[in-house]
């Protein structure tokens, strides 16, 4: 029942006093009209508002059906009451006696322990006798006060070495304080063992603990953690170059045209010898990209070609997509469909319809060579686009928007020869737009369009 | 090893003849030392070597006509087959077909040659072609895959039950690293592609099969169906791809002397500039 229903659900009654005079509360009867299901009754099982918030409508699927939800178990066979009660835990040593909330059935508190005393652990640590210590434990780097203090801070705070060590009176590391408890507890196992061959399986005994490795290990990690962002892409770059490297090597048989020294394991430290390497490598493949690019996939022809002779036996069609894959590595998206087009246009299958090993290769060599044709072409342009920076760039149209295919029949020896096939046509257009103004030092007037243009300079005049 | 030492050159070290049994023990221990190092220079070149076996794989599908039922309309046979009709079985061991699993026993054996699948059906599906080679030859299986195809690409008129469809795809299998036992196996037969050893290296031709008959059955010269293989020549494709290259490097060439007059432009120009 909520407020509504009390409005509402009630009998009409004849009159009632209201603020406002004898006025009737509004009638259930009134609300006829309305749509019944809205403020009519508070629907079953949710507060109002809650249902409010589907919309005002029952959901059309049940999302949890109320019989698959857990009756609270024996709600209604037992009573229960809830009691603040004392308690002891077996956790403690002294007798404190505390109070909580305690769910009592029937008038019959719960027995047994408190339930957390079961997780309170100890750890069972050693204890020595003089005797023991005279004739096992002695070193010259402990006294007995000292070692003895380590094992009583120890069995207080159940070995947790950090807290023991900002406790421990004389300035010790944590891993001091751990060799010499690890070592006194060996030595102490090994001198009361009846034979040696009792606890040599006992992990103490075993694998000692290193005090060298375990500061060098932490060393190495703080290292680690310590590094910057940079640093780590440094030294992953180095990792991934190092890998290319050597499966290169492998299979390149030192034909690689990058020249890099030995990459031995990279260790955090050797961070800065690494990343030498690397800047060393990042100027070549630039250099080398007058030549056609071809430099960077040479290392990745060199690792598929490994690859392939890895797997003993394969299909050539399936080496040659490999191949292709290599060698258009450098290259976008749609560079390799550029390529693809000139294939298409030079009337050459995409896969080479009897893939004998002659075939491939020259399908490959195909495709590299159109690889270079379009690096070329578009270094050309580039250039062009420089050659009229010169020139305070006064062309209407920027580098980037492809004028209207013009072919443009120029005298000298710039264009190239009609082809049968029109790849490149495109560019050639813009090329030949372009070359107004370079064409203009060599040959004729100047074309109307040129002449509005204020020239700085003309090299014949120079 | 009389074998090898007659067809094989001793190249770097010569007998000198030397008379006398004491030299002839020398003799037989350079014999031996030479041997050595041949057997290794051998192993070292067959493992830069590769041998490959061109293969054909496809089908043919015959229309049923009158005889075709619902769920059977076309009689299909899958294969793989030597690219040039040799023997294959020399280095495949058994083929497995794996067909579409509304087939009874989807995964079809074939354990010798000729390596072929016959069925009918109506449905077009891929067939997974599993290649298992003799223990000497490989460990590894090498798969294909080929799309049984049973309807002609253009709808040109009726169907006809003379003609097939055919699809058949031309492959090479490549054996990278060979074992000499494998290479000496198969280095005059047919359907194997070997390259020539250096001068200097041999290897003992193979112990001769007991059955030459059985040998000669295994190739696919006379099949019945061998009226519709394709021949595949790689001679066009040669010429296709050479003049391709011809025509790309010559425009290399040109955009080559282009990019280096502007070159020479830009200099000029900046030069021009600074004036």
């Amino acid at each position: 029942m909520d407020a509504k229903d009390i409005l509402l659900g009630l009998p009409k009654p004849t009159t009632t006093p209201t603020p406002h005079g004898h006025q009737l509360l509004p009638l259930p009867a009134d609300k006829k009209s309305r749509p019944p299901k809205e403020s009519q009754r508070k629907p079953d099982g949710i507060s109002r508002e809650v249902y409010a918030l589907t919309g005002g409508l029952a959901p059309l699927m049940p999302s949890v059906d109320v019989n698959h939800l857990k009756r609270r178990a024996q709600s209604e066979n037992e009573k229960i009451t809830w009691q603040w009660l004392p308690f002891t835990s077996s956790a403690r040593k002294d007798n404190l006696q505390l109070y909580h909330w305690v769910r009592v059935v029937n008038g019959v508190p719960p027995s047994g322990d408190y339930s957390f005393a079961k997780y309170n652990k100890s750890v069972d640590v050693i204890k020595y006798t003089d005797d023991e210590y005279e004739k096992h434990l002695t070193d010259p780097m402990w006294t007995k006060e000292e070692t003895d203090e380590l094992f009583d801070l120890c069995e207080r705070f159940d070995l947790r070495f950090i807290v023991i060590a900002d406790r421990f009176p004389t300035s010790r590391t944590v891993e001091e304080l751990k060799s010499r408890y690890y070592s006194v507890c060996r030595a102490i196992l090994i001198a009361r063992a009846p034979a040696p061959g009792d606890i040599a399986g006992h992990p103490l005994v075993k694998d000692a603990y290193n005090i060298s490795q375990d500061v060098e290990r932490k060393r190495a990690l703080s290292m680690v953690l310590s590094q910057t962002k940079q640093q780590e892409r440094r030294d992953a770059e180095v990792l991934a170059e190092a890998k290319r490297i050597s499966e290169a090597r492998k299979a390149a048989k030192g034909t690689d045209e990058l020249e890099v020294p030995a990459m031995t394991d990279t260790v955090p430290d050797d961070n800065d010898g690494a990343a030498a390497a690397v800047d060393s490598l990042s100027p070549s493949p630039n250099a080398q990209f007058t030549s056609g690019a071809i430099a960077p996939p040479v290392s990745e022809i060199a690792s598929t070609l490994a690859s392939l002779r890895m797997m003993r036996v394969y299909l050539r069609t399936h080496a040659l997509e490999q191949m292709v894959q290599a060698a258009s590595s450098s290259a976008g998206l749609r560079t390799i469909k550029r390529v693809e087009q000139t294939l298409q246009d030079l009337g050459v299958n995409l896969k080479p319809k009897v893939p004998t090993k002659a075939v491939c290769a020259e399908h490959l060599e195909l495709r590299k060579e159109i690889l270079t044709l379009l690096n070329l072409q578009k270094q050309l342009q580039y250039k062009e686009a420089e050659g009229s920076s010169y020139r305070d760039g006064l062309y209407a149209e920027t580098p980037g928007t492809p004028p209207k295919r013009v072919q443009r029949a120029v005298e000298q020896d710039r264009t190239f020869v009609p082809d049968s096939f029109s790849f490149g046509g495109e560019r050639m257009g813009k090329r030949d737009q372009k070359r107004k103004a370079p064409g203009r030092l060599l040959e004729g007037p100047p074309s109307p369009a040129q002449s509005k243009r204020p020239r700085k300079f003309k090299a014949s005049d120079g | 090893m009389p074998q090898s030492s007659s067809s094989s050159k001793k190249h770097g070290t010569d007998q000198p003849d030397i008379g006398g049994p004491a030299s002839k023990s020398q003799r037989t221990k350079m014999v031996k030392s030479s041997d050595d190092t041949e057997k290794k220079n051998l192993a070292k070149k067959l493992k830069e070597l590769e041998i490959s076996v061109p293969i054909v794989y496809g089908n043919i599908a015959f229309w049923l006509g009158k005889k075709a039922s619902e769920y059977q309309s076309h009689k299909w046979t899958v294969y793989v087959r030597g690219g040039t009709n040799e023997d294959i079985s020399v280095v495949v061991k058994r083929v497995v077909f794996q067909l579409h699993s509304s087939f009874n026993n989807p995964t079809r054996v074939v354990d010798g040659p000729p390596f072929e699948l016959s069925e009918s059906g109506w449905g077009e599906f891929e067939i997974v072609i599993t290649l298992h080679f003799h223990n000497d030859v490989c460990e590894k299986p090498l798969h294909l895959y080929h799309h049984l195809k049973l309807y002609p690409e253009d709808d040109s008129g009726p169907m006809s039950t003379k003609k097939p469809v055919v699809v058949e795809s031309y492959d090479e299998i490549v054996f990278t690293e060979p074992s000499e036992g494998f290479f000496s196996r198969v280095q005059n037969h047919p359907a194997v592609v070997v390259p020539r050893l250096p001068a200097g290296f041999a290897l003992p031709p193979p112990v001769p099969l007991e059955d030459a008959d059985k040998r000669r059955r295994g190739d696919t010269k006379d099949h019945t169906l061998s009226q519709w293989f394709s021949n595949f020549s790689e001679a066009d494709e040669l010429l296709k791809l050479a003049a391709a290259r011809q025509q790309v490097q010559a425009h290399i060439a040109t955009l080559r002397r282009q990019l280096s007059l502007i070159d020479g432009q830009h200099q000029q120009l900046k030069s021009a500039s600074d004036m």
